[in-house]
């Protein structure tokens, strides 16, 4: 029974284990149902404002909230205080349904005893963190994709201007893709913190995700171009007028937070009980 | 080399003192019974082992390393409770991703391995969440089995099994001590069952370590009784406490006289004082007895 043996064991690499855990991870996002629902969501919405928002009001008259189809993207220009809900119903809602996805996708973790099993294995806190966010973010960056379909098929139907500067057009989409890898780290950090409580992830990440911090600190501050340091700052100047300069500032942005929020994530895991 | 070395080992939480100082020796290659009463702290002392909770002071050695290794944490298997497992997955699929997790390279031919190991072949395309108690506990422990692990920590396996469960469990249980030549500590309160297969114990109380023995020294230390059945149970009894220093009258109807091996003094003695005795035998007290002894000797003090 005790006889001696030599024991040997392999040191698996951070590549295999976050090989491992992200083929796990993709795989339950697409076998997860809510994923396609938030996809069709994410069509949805922007067909259903763009396509809703020419009939006329109760007097008959028509009032359009948006210039041309492109602005159900991005505003023209970085407006991180709204007048109009024209200026705020744009791909940055796409953060929105993103934190929720991430609060069910974990939360879902949680609820099943996955997290125990996981984190029993050579599995590091991590590699979860960072597992979660690359599929959040990948989830997040697919929905943008949906939304613009949706968008130029409302505008299509509708028609609706759809002149735009194509190059700005698609550093604004480049860089509300780009600010996925941020939110899902977010998103992934705040779970970690109230893993116990299922409604205030969801309601953290609606709350968040609409940007009210920011929008709030920019009816303080105005229009100021520090904003851009945050999230939705970002995102907001991710906009029809950007060069890329704009998305340079989002890839900054999105990583920096992104790494903070990873850190921060994994030094609360591992102190905290997995339950 | 131990397997699984603890020292001094305290946990807290909020005012509850866990786990208080506890020692631990697990040898390897040891089936260690891990025996203690609800809330003595075993769970909480397997979820530390299993990295599941942060402890507040003290040391944890696995294979005389920290016990936060990836690379040691690869080569245990955990079945704390029930199987972190999802509902809407079929057991088959669920197997796959603990492997996906593990990076275990020819994961099909693995996971098939410990299915028929833990007797459920038959029921790997089953949603996990259409599974039985006792088959989602073999699924648990067909987990623990992947990447042929050297050390299994198994909380609880046993409880809430009904017999047919309780015997598919022990010859699953006796398969894997045979064939995967790992070292097991595993908690139950079903100490009868655990009896069959521990090769070592250890047992805890109000989170301490109060004695920790290979079953040879259990059986050792477990006291010899002679049981009997007479027809005057009362006054067979005054008889036998005027004489012998421990007498119990059991609720199965025989009388114990501890301590003794040899049953023809009593029968002489009795003899003599005109009781005619039905059923004579002499036995030792099992594991069962004993914990309980002990922990009602702990509990004096």
């Amino acid at each position: 029974m005790t006889e001696a043996r030599t024991l040997t064991f392999e040191t698996p690499s951070f590549y295999k284990r976050l090989k491992g855990m992200l083929g796990v991870d993709f795989y339950r996002l697409f076998h997860t149902p809510m994923y396609y629902i938030f996809l069709a969501i994410a069509a949805i919405i922007p067909a259903m404002v763009l396509g809703s928002e020419g009939q006329p009001n109760a007097q008959g008259e028509v009032v359009r909230m948006y210039r041309n189809t492109w602005n159900i993207i991005a505003a023209d220009t970085p407006l991180y205080i709204i007048n109009n809900i024209g200026e705020y119903a744009n791909m940055n809602m796409v953060f929105i349904f993103g934190g929720i996805m991430v609060s069910i996708f974990i939360g879902h973790d949680y609820k099943s005893g996955y997290v125990k099993q996981l984190f029993t294995t050579h599995a590091l806190k991590c590699d979860y963190m960072l597992s979660k966010s690359i599929v959040g973010a990948f989830s997040m960056a697919c929905m943008c994709v949906t939304y613009l379909l949706g968008g130029a098929f409302a505008g299509i139907m509708s028609g609706v201007d759809m002149s735009v500067n194509a190059g700005s057009l698609m550093i604004a989409i480049l860089g509300k893709m780009v600010m996925s890898v941020g939110w899902a780290s977010l998103y992934t950090m705040l779970n970690v913190i109230f893993r116990r409580y299922f409604g205030i992830c969801i309601t953290l990440s609606f709350v968040i995700g609409t940007g009210i911090p920011i929008i709030g600190a920019a009816a303080l501050i105005g229009n100021n171009f520090a904003l851009n340091i945050f999230l939705y700052g970002s995102s907001v100047n991710a906009c029809l007028s950007s060069n890329i300069g704009a998305l340079l500032i989002c890839i900054i942005v999105s990583c920096v937070w992104a790494v903070v929020y990873n850190i921060v994530g994994s030094v609360i895991l591992s102190r905290c009980d997995v339950y | 080399m131990n397997a699984i070395e603890i020292k001094d080992l305290t946990k807290r939480f909020g005012s509850k003192q866990a786990v208080k100082g506890l020692n631990m020796t697990v040898p390897e290659g040891a089936i260690y019974g891990f025996i203690g009463e609800n809330g003595s702290g075993k769970s909480t002392t397997e979820k530390i082992l299993c990295g599941l909770l942060p402890f507040d002071s003290g040391s944890v050695r696995l294979y005389g390393k920290d016990y936060t290794d990836p690379d040691l944490r690869a080569k245990i298997g955990v079945l704390i409770e029930t199987p972190g497992c999802f509902p809407n997955i079929s057991v088959w699929n669920n197997m796959m991703i603990q492997a996906a997790n593990l990076g275990i390279a020819d994961a099909e031919a693995e996971v098939a391995k410990v299915l028929k190991t833990v007797r459920m072949e038959g029921a790997a395309s089953n949603k996990f969440k259409n599974c039985s108690l006792g088959m989602k506990q073999r699924i648990g422990i067909a987990m623990a089995l992947l990447g042929n692990p050297r050390l299994l920590v198994l909380d609880e396996p046993i409880n809430g099994l009904d017999a047919d469960g309780m015997r598919i469990m022990r010859e699953v249980l006796t398969d894997i001590t045979k064939n995967y030549k790992c070292t097991v500590l595993i908690s139950s309160h079903i100490l009868t069952e655990l009896e069959k297969i521990a090769t070592h114990y250890g047992i805890i109380k109000g989170g301490e370590m109060i004695g920790e023995m290979t079953a040879a020294e259990l059986d050792a230390n477990c006291r010899t009784f002679v049981a009997l059945k007479v027809a005057d149970m009362n006054r067979t009894k005054l008889l036998l406490c005027s004489k012998y220093s421990r007498v119990e009258e059991n609720d199965d109807g025989y009388i114990r006289i501890y301590d003794l091996t040899e049953p023809e003094e009593i029968v002489t003695f009795l003899y003599n004082n005109g009781v005619i005795i039905q059923e004579i035998e002499s036995s030792k007290i099992g594991l069962e007895e004993y914990y309980i002894d002990l922990i009602n000797e702990r509990s004096v003090q």
